[in-house]
């Protein structure tokens, strides 16, 4: 067996370079034949390819353990989107439409995120080679800015009392907007503004909903997403009343000085301009501690390994009349990993007592 | 500025003593921006070092008195001219 060291200054690393390089060279000079994309075999030449579409859907994944045994519940697994969120989608559409209007050319990003679009961003923006600033609120994991560092992005954390006269949970979204708009920066900053981007909602209504519709056979009956961005709920609530106006939109809400990253009290915070109410039929509010409950729930009942906006939207379907709702698809925005800091102290009381 | 005169006031942070104050232009910035630098700025320097900070944004004017209440920070002068404000704050012991 040859052992190859690649710590620097070694010889063997030198070998293996050296092979490396004969073999670029063999390729490039077409004695060795590069493979094509084959999303059949899930084969891609990019990792961008990944991010979900209807063509390449996320799962549909049944609940079966932890609601009524008379709910047919579903999530959809948006952490299977290639940077970990749902809004990898977003992320792609807001990029895209700022190109088409020639809003990149030159220009570095800034953008307002708990964390995901952020990472979403970041990823795509590294591949493109732009610059991103992403401001911050409180309340997000260290993972994610981690995260965020690991791909190269300029982090600033926000505190909520950053903007004294302002609504006091908007500061980051109010920072992120004077990067963009301050005299002294000349225009350099494009602001994707995943609250007020059209592109946010038609990331959701072309993409998110007809999957959702084409998964269920058109059987869904009752859709339940948060509001954050409002994106989800606006765009894939949208699609499904135009297919079936009967089709129940549900939105999650949670509780005033929550800490569930991604989700927004719209009394705290300001509603977000792309968030159309006539498609939503009705918010339920949902406390931090039955969401924490249901995200462990979620962990050790389903071995689903998820955000705690999910046990939030989890708990919300159990809190329907599983009878009346029908055929009901939830949304799992984001997946564990990042959150095992916030998940220490659910799990402390357990480690405490072993 | 000149740069005797950065270092003269360097020094006076550190040395806690008033008079020259460590300054900030956030001119052509908008609000929260000037918030947000003075912010980080108040958090390296020593107590007793005073922070001064230049603005165009008149949302400055409402902003720095409140930075000031929630930081604990002394607000030794706000005055405007020119279309420019400037705030000077003290870094007290407990900020």
């Amino acid at each position: 067996m040859a052992i190859i060291d690649t710590a620097a200054g070694s010889a063997a690393l030198g070998a293996a370079t050296e092979a490396l390089e004969i073999r670029g060279a063999a390729r490039r000079h077409g004695r060795m034949k590069g493979l094509s994309p084959d999303a059949g075999r899930r084969r891609y030449g990019d990792v961008r390819e990944l991010i979900a579409s209807p063509a390449n859907a996320t799962p549909l994944v049944r609940l079966n353990h932890v609601l009524a045994p008379a709910a047919d519940a579903y999530l959809k697994l948006e952490w299977l989107n290639p940077f970990g969120s749902v809004k990898d989608r977003t992320a792609r559409y807001l990029l895209e439409g700022m190109r088409q209007r020639g809003e990149l050319e030159g220009r570095e990003l800034v953008e307002a995120t708990s964390g995901n679009t952020g990472i979403a961003l970041a990823a795509l923006a590294a591949l493109e080679g732009i610059p991103l600033t992403v401001t911050i609120p409180s309340g997000v994991p260290a993972e994610k800015l981690v995260l965020l560092r690991m791909l190269g992005a300029t982090v600033m954390a926000t505190p909520d009392d950053l903007c004294p006269v302002d609504n006091p949970r908007d500061g980051a979204i109010a920072l992120a907007r004077a990067i963009a708009d301050s005299p002294a920066h000349r225009g350099r900053y494009a602001m994707p503004n995943q609250y007020a981007n059209p592109d946010n909602v038609r990331a959701h209504y072309e993409t998110t909903g007809p999957e959702i519709w084409e998964q269920t056979e058109g059987l869904v009956r009752t859709f339940v997403a948060g509001f954050g961005t409002c994106g989800t709920i606006t765009g894939v609530g949208r699609f499904l009343k135009e297919r079936d106006r009967s089709i129940r939109i549900v939105a999650v809400e949670p509780q005033v000085g929550h800490r569930l990253p991604g989700l927004k009290n719209l009394q705290e915070a300001k509603p977000p301009a792309i968030l159309d109410r006539s498609v939503i039929d009705e918010v339920i509010r949902v406390p931090d501690a039955p969401a924490y409950a249901m995200t462990r729930r979620l962990f050790r009942e389903e071995g689903l390994i998820v955000g705690p906006s999910t046990g939030a939207i989890v708990h919300a379907i159990g809190a329907l009349d599983s009878a009346a709702s029908g055929l009901t698809v939830g949304i799992s925005p984001d997946g564990g990993q990042k959150y095992a800091s916030f998940y220490a102290d659910l799990v402390a009381d357990e480690v405490a007592a072993s | 500025m000149s740069e005797v005169d950065m270092l003269a006031s360097r020094g006076a942070a550190k040395s806690g003593s008033s008079g020259a104050a460590v300054e900030l232009d956030c001119k052509g910035l908008l609000c929260p921006l000037p918030v947000y630098r003075a912010s980080q700025a108040i958090s390296r320097l020593e107590p007793g070092a005073v922070l001064r900070v230049e603005c165009t944004d008149r949302g400055s004017l409402a902003d720095f008195p409140a930075f000031a209440r929630q930081r604990n920070l002394t607000l030794l002068s706000a005055t405007e001219r020119d279309g420019v404000q400037v705030f000077e704050l003290r870094k007290e012991a407990d900020a």
